[in-house]
């Protein structure tokens, strides 16, 4: 019991902090929290079933055609849906303008796609049982991309100009920086990390449009718990939020395990609105 | 408490072409069944069902700014209880629609309460884990709700359990809604709604305060609600979890915003509109939700205003140009009758740091009423932190403050307005979306005495208050010279229009203090000397003026009393002419 | 031609209108997609002969999309705009509870799939028949095979989330108890849950020799099927005919997942040791090939949806008319009307028309186009 609710814990959490990541990556870029991260995790698994399964291109070109596709698809949603509400003074537009986006991106999927749950093929059919590579894939995906992100920042200058932006705004651009460039860069890494998300968990989650409105919600709790903008975070509230989940879905069953989830998240979330290692609310007047 | 008497109301108000378009609607919905075909009349009493829920979320969403996406959980509620009443308690349906009126109220509360704590978009997630609770708790309670397998909805008595017969009570009951969120909109509650969504700050100033209003407005709206989903259960004749997906809620949401926000015509068009739209091409059906999105995208992208903005023909006559702002200060004294003062704001020993920087140190100040007393100093010497100190927004670490001997909490902007302290800001703060004369009447929200009940239901007190209110704003706008733009949309005004548009808002309350901070930035040579004339009217008359400032011939001319702040500390005081010459002054600010 | 002569004839010319609520896109969306092929192909070889005495059938589809809501809007489109005069469907438990209540005030007779129980009631809804199982058949049929040819005891019951599943399983955990079986375990699973694990350990763990599934959901069908491999776990799962949809095939980890799998199935749709079907229902699958694909489909799907169209016209044929009264008067009394799907027999005191005898167990892992090899034990 206790080995599989570990097994399954790590692995959705996993995924649930790969989200929360693509969330901080888009927040760090353009100060906007988007609707469409969950959505373009879903896209990782749908593009993955269609790539592999359904048109028959071999595995690891595959995944790179998928992390393609969605980083695509996160361009897009930078063009459309944050670019032009930046300039507005409402601050509110945005919410509107990717949860419109989000719920486009969801409805094609399953008008296209399906509206039933699709195989996702088995990749590299290694393990079995708790150690099938359902379970472990989603983990190294997550290892891979913090790892990533850590040289990323650290050792390029890419890296080092996103860190920028992010940092302080008017100094980049006064310091020369193309910030609409590295904007467009920064949602197209989003969205790799989350069609990696969803590619990864294809096995566990299936190639279903549903996985979005999920995703987007269960992503969405490492962000809140570990800080906005916090990587670091992001996957510790991940894999404990997937620990959690799992373990109550053994006690007590599905139907109360979500309720359990949900309450202890609004819960958390009044006691430290900034997140339980996030950062002090800024001057208002 | 303020003890100014309103002057007696005039037949002032707003005109009844107002009213024309929803008696059109109206019309046009009774008129309906006349056509003879049942099946328009079951999409029309669903368009009226969800307007109900959506007048209510309208002041939640629209008018407060809260972004509440997951409110199909009230619905459902509000279906249960009078499903699960009428059926297995036999009561009678419209009591059990009160019943889950009361429900949906409490937990509107229930739901609402996070937005006083989180910011925008984590409030809006929790709305929809909300959404998701209530629909796994109806799947899971079996023995209640019948779990997966619902419970029949309640069956309306005669003559209101045929098509035509529910669909005349569900209009009704609509109609209601409107005339009810229509008051609400157009008084101290809705101003102060919008006030709190656009411009927080200018609002607590004004003594608005947010979570007992935000609450108020939970409440309303939960009840709407609730309503809705009893009258939604009868029309379904029979619930189950699965009627309640994630797509009403969307619809609700996004009827308000593609209505227009602060307008209650928009949202209903905007309701009818997505409820008939997937009806007119069965195709459609399948990509209702893909539609309404997209109409979202639409909107926010090309007219973020929504269907008001665009029934909106008044905003776009032009405004004349080469406008001057005219004061007549000699009206002051009809205004601030009230503003007698005895005693002073007094600032003992205050200090406040943030972090490790410390704005101001051991500051001590004294404002009479009656006098204008000038506060300068370089940037970053803690003139503003001081005004906020004052006002509430910022909470020193030491020190005290006190008005008229009674000591003054820090802390709490909101009761500022009460004690008598009203004030401007460095950048106006002011709603756009609004008209200059409801801008204005922010400011006297702690004039009106009208519970919310008496507002929505326009009873005699609520109509006074209004128009006292708007009497009195008017008053202000013609002191500062803005009595012509009274009705235009506060954001076509000019910067400098709409720094007196501010001090409009702030005389309101007839303050025995008046804080200004920076009012002659960004104004021209004459309008300064205007404004200047205007201040010493407002000293005259009896007001306290604490005047933060750059320009110092404004200072030295108007001001009776000036302070010199320098990296927090004080460095001197006296009259213009003491500190004009004062040898540390010169070094560190004036210059020679 | 007299007036009178000109508005019989123009009436007796009026094509028949039948309206078809079905789910074909959104959840549960594969029965209705079985349904269709059979509806479609039913519709136009009636045509193509030319009709009913000249009368065409006209087809008028609305996808509810498994929604409560849009299925209330359609039919009331179905009933006043479109005037249809009959309607087959909706093809959701969900659906079909907020609709009956509608059509039952209008009196459109209505014949529809829907198993759960409460949906028939000759007094509070006289013009709706059934022409499936009840849910009750179904069970009946799981009960006595998990009993008696299983020969177990100990049983576990899931169901998912929907109206469907809970009633379901409420129904069959009830029964077994009456029959003196033990329910060591019951659950209720959110069909989209990723893993199934927990439930599948906490009915292990309880003792379980058998579980009993009742869910249309094929993805949390073969996730079940699969856990229950990956724990080495050797129990028969037998309930919902959804067990054996070919889509679960692409589901699979492995193809051996599949075995000692048994669900409901259909004698007209079942094919015996020597791989022969009934011969009726040999001769329809002779029809369909090459028009009509049942390799991801099941063809008890498409033999009622074919069955329903047939029935309808047979009511108005007997009836001698397309009103109401006509065509519910005709059903009323029905006795052993041969469809593929099966032989169905209505009274005026019984609308479930389905013959009890019929329904059997299959094999599920044994499809041959949309056809199902009888569980060991049936002859």
């Amino acid at each position: 019991m206790i080995a599989s609710i570990i097994a399954s814990g790590l692995a959705l959490g996993a995924v649930y902090a790969l989200i929360g990541i693509t969330y901080n990556v888009m927040y760090s870029a353009s100060r906007v929290m988007s609707f469409t991260s969950g959505q373009l995790g879903m896209l990782g698994g749908v593009f993955g079933a269609l790539f592999i399964a359904r048109l028959g291109i071999p595995s690891v070109a595959g995944l790179v055609l998928t992390l393609a596709a969605c980083a695509a698809v996160g361009v897009l949603t930078e063009v459309i849906a944050v670019r032009p509400v930046l300039a507005a003074l409402d601050k509110h537009l945005y919410v509107l303008s990717t949860l419109a986006a989000a719920l486009m991106i969801q409805q094609l999927a399953a008008i296209e796609w399906s509206t039933e749950p699709q195989p996702f093929p088995r990749l590299l059919g290694l393990g079995s049982g708790i150690f099938d590579e359902k379970f472990w894939l989603p983990v190294l995906a997550c290892a891979v991309v913090i790892l990533g992100l850590e040289w990323m920042y650290r050792r390029t200058l890419v890296g080092r100009a996103f860190v920028a932006i992010s940092e302080d705004n008017f100094a980049a651009r006064a310091l020369g920086l193309p910030e609409r460039r590295l904007r467009m860069a920064s949602y197209a890494l989003a969205g790799a990390v989350a069609g990696l998300a969803g590619f990864s968990s294809g096995q566990l989650l299936l190639a279903f449009f549903a996985n979005g409105a999920m995703l987007n919600f269960y992503g969405f709790v490492p962000v809140a718990l570990g800080g906005l903008g916090n990587n670091r975070g992001a996957v510790v509230g991940g894999l404990a939020l997937g620990l959690f989940q799992q373990a109550a879905n053994f006690i007590v069953g599905g139907v109360f395990a979500s309720v359990a989830v949900f309450a202890v998240f609004i819960v958390v979330l009044l006691a430290a609105p900034q997140g339980l290692f996030g950062a002090p609310a800024v001057r208002r007047v | 408490m303020s003890d100014v008497v309103l002057a007696p109301p005039r037949a002032a108000g707003r005109s009844w072409s107002g009213a024309v378009p929803y008696a059109l609607v109206l019309l046009a919905a009774l008129a309906l069944p006349l056509l003879g075909e049942d099946y328009w009349t079951v999409i029309a009493t669903r368009a009226a069902i969800y307007w109900v829920l959506v007048s209510g979320l309208n002041l939640v969403v629209g008018f407060a700014g809260q972004l509440a996406i997951g409110y199909g959980a009230l619905l459902t509620l509000g279906a249960y209880t009078s499903s699960v009443l009428v059926e297995k308690a036999g009561v009678n349906p419209f009591v059990a629609l009160v019943a889950a009126a009361a429900v949906g109220a409490v937990a509107g509360v229930v739901v609402g309460l996070p937005a006083l704590r989180l910011r925008t978009f984590y409030f809006a997630m929790t709305t929809l884990g909300f959404a998701t609770i209530v629909t796994q708790v109806a799947l899971a309670w079996t023995g209640v709700t019948g779990g997966g397998i619902g419970v029949p909805g309640p069956e309306m008595p005669a003559p209101f359990n045929s098509t035509t017969g529910f669909y005349v009570l569900c209009v009704a009951i609509a109609a209601a809604c409107t005339a009810m969120t229509l008051n609400a909109a157009h008084s101290r509650f809705g101003r102060s709604l919008v006030a709190i969504r656009d411009a927080e700050v200018a609002a607590e100033a004004s003594g608005i305060a947010k979570a007992p209003l935000l609450m108020l407005v939970f409440l309303f709206s939960g009840a709407l609600a609730a309503i809705a989903g009893g009258l939604f259960a009868s029309l379904q004749s029979y619930i189950t979890p699965d009627a309640f997906t994630f797509d009403l809620s969307v619809l609700f949401f996004i009827a308000i915003l593609i209505g227009g926000r602060g307008s209650v015509l928009g949202p209903l068009l905007a309701t009818v509109i997505l409820t008939v739209l997937p009806e007119i091409a069965a195709p459609l059906v399948a990509w209702s939700t893909f539609l309404y999105a997209a109409l979202l995208l639409a909107i926010v992208l090309v007219v973020p205003g929504g269907i008001a903005d665009v029934l909106d023909f008044a905003s776009r006559r032009a405004l004349p140009l080469g406008r001057a702002v005219l004061p007549r200060p000699a009206l002051l004294p009809a205004l601030l009758s009230g503003a007698k003062g005895q005693g002073a704001l007094t600032l003992r020993g205050v200090a406040l740091s943030f972090g490790a920087v410390r704005a101001i140190d051991n500051l001590d100040l004294d404002l009479h009423p009656g006098e204008v007393h000038g506060l300068i100093g370089p940037n970053g010497s803690g003139k503003t932190t001081t005004l906020n100190a004052i006002c509430g927004f910022a909470v020193p670490q030491s020190g005290t403050a006190a008005v008229r001997g009674a000591a003054l909490p820090m802390g709490n902007p909101a009761l500022r307005a009460s004690a008598g302290i009203a004030r401007t800001f460095q950048t106006p703060r002011i709603v756009g979306e609004a008209s200059v004369i409801d801008n204005v009447m922010v400011g006297g929200t702690t004039l009106g005495h009208a519970t919310l009940g008496e507002t929505l239901l326009c009873l005699p007190r609520h109509r006074r208050d209004e128009a006292a209110l708007r009497h009195r704003a008017l008053l202000a706008l013609r002191i500062v010279g803005l009595e012509p733009l009274a009705d235009v949309r506060a954001d076509r005004l000019q910067h400098s229009e709409l720094r007196f548009v501010e001090i409009a808002r702030a005389l309101m309350p007839s303050p025995a203090f008046l804080l200004l901070d920076e009012p002659a930035a960004g104004l021209s040579a004459d309008e300064i000397g205007r404004l200047g004339e205007l201040v010493t009217a407002v000293a005259r008359a009896g007001t306290g003026v604490l005047l933060v400032e750059h320009h110092a011939d404004l200072i030295f001319a108007v001001c009776d009393r000036v302070t010199v702040l320098n990296l927090g500390q004080v460095l001197a005081t006296g009259t213009p002419a003491e500190v004009r010459a004062h040898r540390d002054v010169v070094e560190a600010y004036l210059g020679r | 031609m007299a007036q009178g002569q000109t508005g019989q004839v123009a009436a007796a010319l009026e094509p028949i209108r039948i309206g078809w609520l079905a789910a074909l896109t959104g959840p549960s969306s594969a029965p209705a997609i079985g349904f269709n092929r059979g509806v479609v192909f039913a519709v136009d070889e009636i045509n193509t002969g030319g009709g009913l005495m000249g009368r065409k059938v006209e087809l008028i589809t609305r996808d509810t999309q498994g929604d409560p809501t849009k299925a209330v809007n359609a039919t009331q489109e179905l009933i006043s705009r479109a005037k249809v005069h009959a309607i087959w469907g909706p093809t959701n438990s969900g659906e079909a509870l907020a609709t009956t209540p509608i059509m039952a005030r209008t009196k459109m007779p209505c014949v529809h799939p829907c198993v759960v129980d409460s949906l028939i009631d000759t007094t509070k809804f006289p013009s709706a028949f059934r022409m499936a199982p009840s849910n009750g058949q179904w069970d009946d049929a799981v009960r006595g095979y998990v009993q008696k040819q299983l020969g177990v005891k100990d049983v576990a019951v899931f169901g998912d989330t929907t109206g469907y599943g809970t009633s379901a399983v409420a129904a069959s955990v009830a029964a077994l108890g009456k029959d003196g079986a033990n329910v060591v375990n019951q659950s209720l699973i959110d069909a989209t849950q990723p893993d199934v694990t927990p439930d599948m350990l906490r009915a292990k763990n309880a003792g379980a020799k058998a579980i009993v599934v009742w869910s249309v959901s094929v993805g949390m069908l073969s996730r079940l099927m699969n856990v229950r491999a990956a724990l080495g776990w050797d129990v028969p799962i037998v309930g919902h005919p959804s067990l054996g949809s070919g889509e679960i095939r692409g589901l699979l980890e492995k193809p051996g997942n599949w075995d000692k799998v048994f669900m409901i199935g259909y004698r007209s749709c079942s094919y015996d040791d020597a791989g022969k079907l009934p011969a009726r229902s040999a001769e329809f699958v002779g029809k369909l090939k090459g028009k009509v694909d049942l390799t991801d489909s099941s063809l008890w799907w498409v033999a009622c949806g074919y069955d329903a169209i047939r029935l309808i016209v047979n009511g108005v044929e007997r009836g001698g008319g397309s009103t109401p009264d006509a065509i519910i008067g005709a059903w009323n009394q029905t006795t052993k009307y041969p469809g593929i799907y099966g032989d169905y027999t209505f009274t005026p005191t019984e609308h479930n028309g389905y013959p009890h005898g019929d329904v059997v167990m299959s094999r599920s892992n044994s499809q041959k186009e949309g056809t199902f090899a009888l569980a060991p034990g049936y002859s």
